[in-house]
């Protein structure tokens, strides 16, 4: 990618080009990302949604270095803007390189689905916190623990003065996310990846969580990656959207564009497939036909052909869509992208 | 057969299922001696009827006693206390709390139930053959050549090829593994089926597909479904009425539509506003009161209403005295003191 050479605008803290990762496997050669290019600014919280195996979280953890080991790095840049303003090309690093050990705790954060499996069940929830600010941070024990404290009542712990000599087992599932959202803010990252942080949770603990990395993210002005495949938890917190299906990125836009204006039909036909609440009463749902096909046979051309409404036989099925760029930045892999720009959301 | 005669004269002819003041303690084992040092009221004093051809949906978190019911009306467990009357195909109507397990297992051809995750509820070195035709085996119905007849026809019904009788599990996806489930819950035609979060494992536009079969299947064959679910947009979707349930009790039980555009629990209130909706500017403008603290332990349930702890609108009355589930007009039913005096928020229709 040409790209590649220019410097990341100043804004910019995060860019993917072309980003591919492979999985060799005894059945064939798995595309888990394929071509993936994505970015975010300072402060922007960008949403991640798609079914499974659309590869967002492959991706999100080949930004931390954190990919299985089997995985092929295939081609493709990701940049990062560190706190100094310096710019590091991350998709040349290895996941031990001295750099990477530097920036993932410190600079980027990340928060997981499971926050059981994430902590370590054998320290306590001070520990692991103290753990993360000594190695980053120059300061004493002493100094550390008022820190993890002090983190645990911004992301608002009950009691922290107890439960920071606590287990992660004496905890409910809502109070572990949190006490994994304040290990992930130890030491003030600009960039936190937030894999389906929500998705094991109950509405109402859900509706905290979001509400808690909301007023979070103002407050500390960091950006976030917010992984999901939940389209209402997306438009809740998302200031710009990306929609990603078998190892692409077939849209992006505001928050606003794709749910209101979507240019791309897989887009359109999952906003259709969800019951709303309070919307009107159909009596079926508009379904996608099929299903995600398996990632040893990805369909030529655009992956999502035998599957759409629109497809043209000759086009669709032969040739892989170039993006096409809107006016107000919108981005649409698809060929007939053009037609549906005065097409609203149903 | 106990045919509960007088019992029978109090179950309206639409009812399919009534539950009665069911119970269900878990007892607490711990220390030195295993003794017991406590329950768990996974189901505490459960009153609704299930009408013929309707989808019941059950809503509420996790811990709320929703797939304890379902368990209970199948008999997978016992009930501590109350009775669940059962209309079955030929009219008589029985208590199942009080059969034996002969009888029991008539019952349950009637009766079947879907799970949620369609990996772990079908044995992956069963063939299709075997696994849909497992229920005629069972019960004994009709001959190898018969049942292999029958199989096609299910697998027909459900929309899978009959060809893939021979395969096993593993070659299918998740939301043909779902259909594999529901086509074995139809093998001995039952009248009624419990469907525990049938669609939450799957991707949204396959669970949309699944969630269309469903409803084509109660058209064509006249079923009656318990929906169990926690998300909310889905069982306002597939419901004709709607119990919520917390921490063992049923808060509020009503028709569907009017429950979610004028809700009359505080908690029922409080889930609606709390799901995050896909339309980013009704985010915006909507007012969400983010619910404080989590569900308590069911070990230690409050005293009065078990949600006062958490509800916006308790007062002193709440905190001492346990509301009954009382009936209010338009066969609405409520477990709140102020049920009446309260205006509350719901999702309005577009």
């Amino acid at each position: 990618m040409t790209q590649t050479n220019n410097p990341l605008p100043p804004e910019r803290l995060l860019q993917l080009d072309d980003v591919n990762v492979h999985f060799p496997m005894r059945e064939g050669l798995v595309k888990a990302v394929n071509g993936v290019s994505y970015h975010i600014n300072r402060g922007e919280v960008l949403g991640i949604v798609g079914e499974s195996g659309s590869g967002k979280s492959v991706t999100a953890r080949s930004i931390m270095r954190l990919q299985p080991k089997q995985a092929l790095d295939a081609g493709g840049s990701i940049r990062f803007r560190r706190k100094s303003g310096e710019e590091v090309l991350i998709s040349s690093e290895d996941r031990q390189s001295r750099t990477m050990r530097d920036l993932r705790g410190n600079e980027i954060g990340m928060i997981f689905q499971e926050p059981m499996t994430a902590l370590s069940p054998v320290h306590t929830i001070g520990t692991q916190i103290m753990r993360t600010v000594m190695l980053h941070r120059n300061v004493s024990k002493a100094d550390a623990r008022a820190r993890a404290i002090e983190l645990l009542t911004k992301v608002q712990m009950p009691r922290p003065n107890d439960i920071v000599d606590r287990y992660p087992h004496h905890l409910s599932g809502g109070m572990r996310q949190r006490a994994m959202i304040a290990l992930a803010l130890a030491c003030d990252p600009t960039l936190l990846i937030a894999d389906e942080p929500t998705t094991a949770l109950d509405v109402t603990t859900e509706a905290q969580i979001l509400h808690l990395l909301k007023s979070l993210q103002q407050e500390l002005g960091m950006a976030i990656v917010f992984i999901t495949h939940n389209f209402g938890v997306v438009a809740d917190i998302a200031d710009r959207v990306a929609v990603m299906y078998l190892g692409r990125v077939v849209e992006t836009g505001t928050v606003d564009e794709i749910f209101y204006e979507p240019k791309h039909p897989y887009t359109q036909a999952l906003l259709r497939s969800i019951p709303k609440l309070g919307g009107q009463k159909a009596r079926r749902l508009k379904t996608i036909s099929g299903t995600v096909p398996d990632p040893f046979n990805v369909p030529p051309g655009c992956s999502f052909h035998p599957r759409c409404m629109r497809a043209v036989g000759g086009i669709c099925n032969v040739t892989t869509p170039p993006e096409v760029r809107f006016p107000n930045g919108q981005i649409s892999r698809c060929h007939f992208a053009e037609e549906f720009r005065s097409e609203a959301a149903e | 057969m106990t045919v509960a005669s007088e019992k029978a004269e109090a179950i309206q002819d639409d009812t399919l299922i009534s539950i009665r003041g069911a119970k269900k303690y878990f007892p607490v084992h711990g220390g030195w001696l295993r003794k017991k040092i406590g329950e768990v009221r996974a189901v505490d004093d459960i009153t609704f009827d299930i009408k013929k051809g309707e989808t019941f949906g059950l809503v509420g978190e996790s811990g709320s006693g929703k797939s304890s019911i379902a368990r209970l009306i199948l008999r997978a467990y016992d009930l501590t206390e109350g009775e669940i009357l059962f209309r079955r195909s030929n009219g008589s109507i029985v208590d199942i709390t009080s059969l034996g397990d002969r009888e029991m297992r008539e019952i349950r051809r009637e009766m079947q139930m879907i799970f949620q995750d369609p990996y772990s509820s079908l044995n992956p070195r069963m063939t299709i053959l075997d696994l849909v035709g497992e229920p005629l085996t069972i019960h004994g119905v009709g001959s190898p050549s018969e049942i292999e007849d029958r199989v096609a026809e299910l697998l027909r019904l459900v929309g899978l090829r009959p060809e893939y009788v021979s395969r096993y599990p593993h070659a299918f996806s998740g939301g043909q593994r779902q259909r594999i489930g529901i086509a074995r819950a139809l093998a001995l035609n039952p009248s009624f089926i419990a469907a525990d979060e049938a669609v939450s494992a799957l991707d949204v536009s396959v669970a949309a597909q699944n969630i269309n079969l469903l409803q084509d299947l109660q058209e064509q064959l006249g079923l009656t479904y318990l929906f169990i679910t926690h998300d909310l947009g889905m069982v306002e979707h597939i419901s004709d009425r709607i119990g919520v349930m917390y921490l063992g009790r049923l808060m509020e039980v009503g028709p569907t539509e009017e429950m979610f555009s004028n809700p009359l629990h505080p908690y029922t209130e409080a889930l609606l506003a709390a799901v995050p909706q896909p339309d980013p500017r009704g985010n915006r403008e909507r007012k969400r009161v983010a619910l404080k603290g989590e569900i308590a332990d069911a070990m230690n349930i409050p005293t009065g209403c078990p949600f006062h702890p958490r509800c916006p609108y308790a007062d002193s009355k709440c905190k001492a005295e346990v509301p009954a589930l009382r009936s209010v007009a338009g066969g609405r039913q409520v477990r709140c003191h102020y049920a009446e005096s309260l205006d509350l928020t719901g999702v309005a229709a577009q």
